[in-house]
């Protein structure tokens, strides 16, 4: 039995390294093929295809069977020994299978949208690299290798979202996207390095796994005791803070989810896959992996944040104009559904609502990267100005591009939470749960499941308002020019295929089979904790009936308001710059930290130039005056011995030449000279 | 009373001369007269010690060899300036130099 063990880890182990190593290997040979030969897609589609097939296989093997842990001492410092290994519990095997298959689709996607562009191998490397990235943050045991594909995944969608970085805007949007992400990396690392100092372990089964050291340290007396050491509570406190930090900027939660919007330079492809699997979901993952160590306090505060996230982002893309942006809205929204899920206590439905949302939210990307292109192909037809993102120019869409059209209801719907699609089971499991967890609290914990409750009504509302501008009423860009020519299409297979699949993933079947209960479906199952309750309250009747029936209405309301009427809502109240205006987060940072940080570059600029060099510049002028000191020294001082010591031995040279000049006389004088001389001395003494 | 002092102080003078135109004259032919003044200074300095002297007349006979002697002397000397004269076309001792470098 045992050995039987050991040989299916010995399995599950290889495959998922040839789950990881496929894309890379996609990736460097991306690298070597010349720029002529337009195979690196096609290379890294099948290798990604390959890998989605490895990794549904490691997850049947391993989902609700077994956990496999295989690891090897990667270096010792010290005593420390630092391990390498793999870890595949219900979680990873989970996110290892979704992130492969995500992938699929958007790389067949891929290859007909990026096929014009003069850098298809370099894209697909680049994509490649990202799933690696991605698949292997999922799957490692050890938070050293953790963050270095954590750095990884920020560092591909960097590439990948500055791509075409001859347009300004794109350079802009992935700086941001990278310093947002760096802040969140920090938080991650001083993490990291506390919990490293406490319990002396990188290893995440040691650490976060069933009853593992941090399950077993408690915080007394405002202690943090583990098995291992101690040390005082605040620093427990950091280390969350530093991991919420991390979550928050890989998942855009609010004081760092705004590089999200501005991500849509990238192009839509990108877009689906840091969506729907690889970017956002990285930090969700975080969170369902670090799980443990939060306290209850700090879960309420993970449940504040991602509930005024979801609120705010909701409210955002009511008016958001850019078809990319609402989309990029609403998957910050839902992200915050996802973290507020996770503070709740609702851990099992927050990774379901990650899985779920994942198909449904790279289903509309695809969906809007249509969209997009079509418009993209009238403008450059009809020699247009306008912004082929922006839905004001769009309408009627439906009878152009009917199988877009069908996805794009599904993914919507999904979105919304409507039954039948997989969003509602994901979705309503997270307000009931939520709602059973503030039943009994004080009032200010009330008002979270309300304003959840609320945010997805405005949910409805704002996908509607997308929906109806982009495929009903009239073509809106036909009104302004009435003379263009409309040759749109839904595309080729590449394009329907991937739609198609996506679309059948965003409905039940794929996660139960009873479309009305969340509790049922297989998903949800295998994550949740074994103490779960069951379905005891009313919630769990009301709430579902309740959300529907008013999105249901929401929607018409939408439709009614948009379609039949063509109402337009007044542009000028308060409410609607503040959403217009996405909160005014981004000028706020601009004011506040991006105008402060400039100020201290420049005065610290200013201090450099003038203190720093200018003491760097005093030290020079001494030198400068000593080494003159120095010169006139040299010059006068020791050139002038030297030039005395010259006079002196040509003068006695001249007086000792003058007695051999060959005059006779001078010798007889000298001669008288020297006996006087001799006389004199000896007449004195 | 003409006594030795008066002798050595003529003698001295004429020394000084003889020796001051040997320094100091041009002329070949001037410093061998101021040789011979010297000479003679020392030859009047002989026959003064001479008159004092235990021995009879020993001092002007010392004194007049050495006149022959200095007459001898001198005719060689003036045979080497004609010599020279005749080589160099002059006999201002400061000019012929050849044997310097």
């Amino acid at each position: 039995m045992g050995t039987d063990q050991a040989h299916i880890d010995h399995i599950q182990t290889f495959h998922t390294l040839v789950v990881l190593v496929l894309p890379l290997l996609a990736a460097i040979i991306g690298v070597i093929v010349p720029s002529k030969y337009k195979i690196a897609g096609w290379i890294s589609t099948i290798a990604i295809l390959l890998s989605a097939v490895f990794a549904i296989g490691v997850f049947t093997g391993v989902w609700n069977v077994t956990t496999v842990h295989t690891q090897t001492l990667w270096f010792t410092i010290a005593s420390t020994n630092v391990y390498a290994g793999i870890w595949l519990n219900n979680l990873s095997v989970l996110m290892l299978a979704l992130v492969s298959v995500i992938a699929v689709p958007v790389h067949i996607y891929s290859l007909k949208y990026m096929q014009h562009d003069e850098r298809f191998n370099r894209y697909f490397t680049y994509l490649s690299f990202f799933c690696f990235s991605m698949l292997a943050l999922v799957v490692v045991d050890s938070l050293v290798l953790f963050y270095a594909f954590w750095e990884l995944v920020g560092f591909s969608s960097y590439l990948l979202i500055g791509f075409w970085f001859t347009r300004d805007k794109a350079v802009q949007a992935n700086k941001k996207a990278f310093i947002m992400n760096r802040i969140g990396d920090i938080g991650l690392l001083a993490g990291i390095i506390i919990i490293f100092a406490q319990f002396k372990t990188f290893d995440l089964v040691q650490l976060f796994g069933e009853g593992g050291l941090i399950s077993q340290s408690v915080l007394t007396n405002g202690q943090w005791i583990s098995p291992v050491g101690q040390m005082p509570e605040l620093w427990q406190y950091i280390a969350c803070g530093g991991i919420f930090l991390a979550v928050a900027a890989k998942s855009a939660q609010f004081p760092l989810h705004n590089w999200l919007p501005d991500a849509m330079e990238g192009p839509t492809s990108v877009s689906a896959l840091i969506h729907a699997a690889t970017m956002v979901a990285a930090g969700v993952f975080l969170l369902g992996r670090a799980y443990p160590i939060f306290n209850l306090y700090e879960l309420n505060t993970l449940a504040i944040i991602g509930c005024f996230t979801a609120f705010m982002a909701a409210t955002i893309a009511l008016t958001q104009n850019d078809l990319k942006r609402i989309l990029a809205y609403s998957t910050i929204s839902q992200l915050g559904f996802m973290i507020m899920a996770m503070g709740v206590g609702a851990y099992a439905s927050s990774l379901f609502h990650l899985a779920t949302h994942a198909f449904f939210k790279c289903l509309l990307f695809l969906v809007a990267g249509v969209v997009i292109h079509e418009m993209q192909h009238i403008r450059e037809e009809n020699n247009l100005d306008i912004d082929p993102q922006n839905i004001l120019y769009m309408g009627g869409l439906r009878k152009k591009l009917p199988l877009t059209f069908i996805a794009a209801i599904v993914g919507a719907l999904a979105l919304i939470g409507v039954p039948l699609t997989s969003g509602f089971l994901s979705k309503d499991g997270i307000l009931i749960q939520a709602f059973v967890w503030a039943e009994g609290k004080s009032w200010i914990y009330q008002v979270m499941p309300v304003m959840a409750l609320f945010t997805t009504w405005l949910t409805a509302f704002y996908v509607s308002r997308m929906i109806v501008k982009v495929f009903f009423g009239k073509f809106r860009l036909l009104d302004i020019n009435p003379g263009i020519h409309l040759h749109i299409s839904d595309g080729g297979w590449y394009y329907k295929v991937p739609l198609a699949l996506l679309s059948f993933c965003s409905l039940f079947p794929l996660f139960s089979l009873n479309p009305l209960i969340y509790e049922h479906a297989w998903l949800f199952d295998g994550l949740k904790p074994s103490n779960f309750l069951e379905r005891v309250n009313i919630y769990h009747t009301l709430v579902p009936i309740g959300v529907n029936i008013l999105s249901v209405v929401v929607m018409y309301t939408a439709y009614a308001l948009y379609v039949k009427r063509n109402y337009t809502f007044p542009q000028h109240t308060a409410l609607f710059r503040l959403s217009y205006n996405e909160w005014y987060i981004d000028k706020a940072y601009n004011k506040g930290i991006v105008k402060a940080v400039l100020w201290i570059s420049n005065a610290l600029y200013w201090f450099d130039k003038n203190i720093i060099d200018g003491i760097v510049n005093v030290f020079r002028k001494v030198a400068i005056t000593l080494s003159e000191l120095a010169v006139w020294v040299d010059r006068y001082v020791i050139d002038g011995i030297l030039y005395l010591l010259t006079v002196f031995v040509r003068r006695t040279g001249n007086l000792v030449r003058l007695f051999q000049g060959g005059k006779v006389q001078i010798y007889l004088y000298s001669m008288l000279a020297a006996v006087l001389l001799i006389f004199i001395l000896k007449f004195i003494i | 009373m003409i006594g030795l002092t008066d002798f050595l102080l003529v003698s001295a003078a004429l020394f000084c001369t003889g020796l001051y135109m040997v320094v100091s004259k041009n002329n070949a032919v001037q410093i061998l007269i101021g040789i011979e003044l010297m000479l003679n200074a020392a030859i009047l300095n002989l026959v003064a010690f001479g008159r004092f002297d235990k021995i009879n007349n020993g001092g002007q006979v010392f004194a007049l060899f050495a006149i022959v002697l200095a007459a001898a002397t001198t005719a060689v000397a003036l045979a080497i300036i004609l010599n020279v004269y005749r080589r160099y076309k002059t006999i201002d001792p400061g000019k012929i130099n050849t044997l310097g470098d």
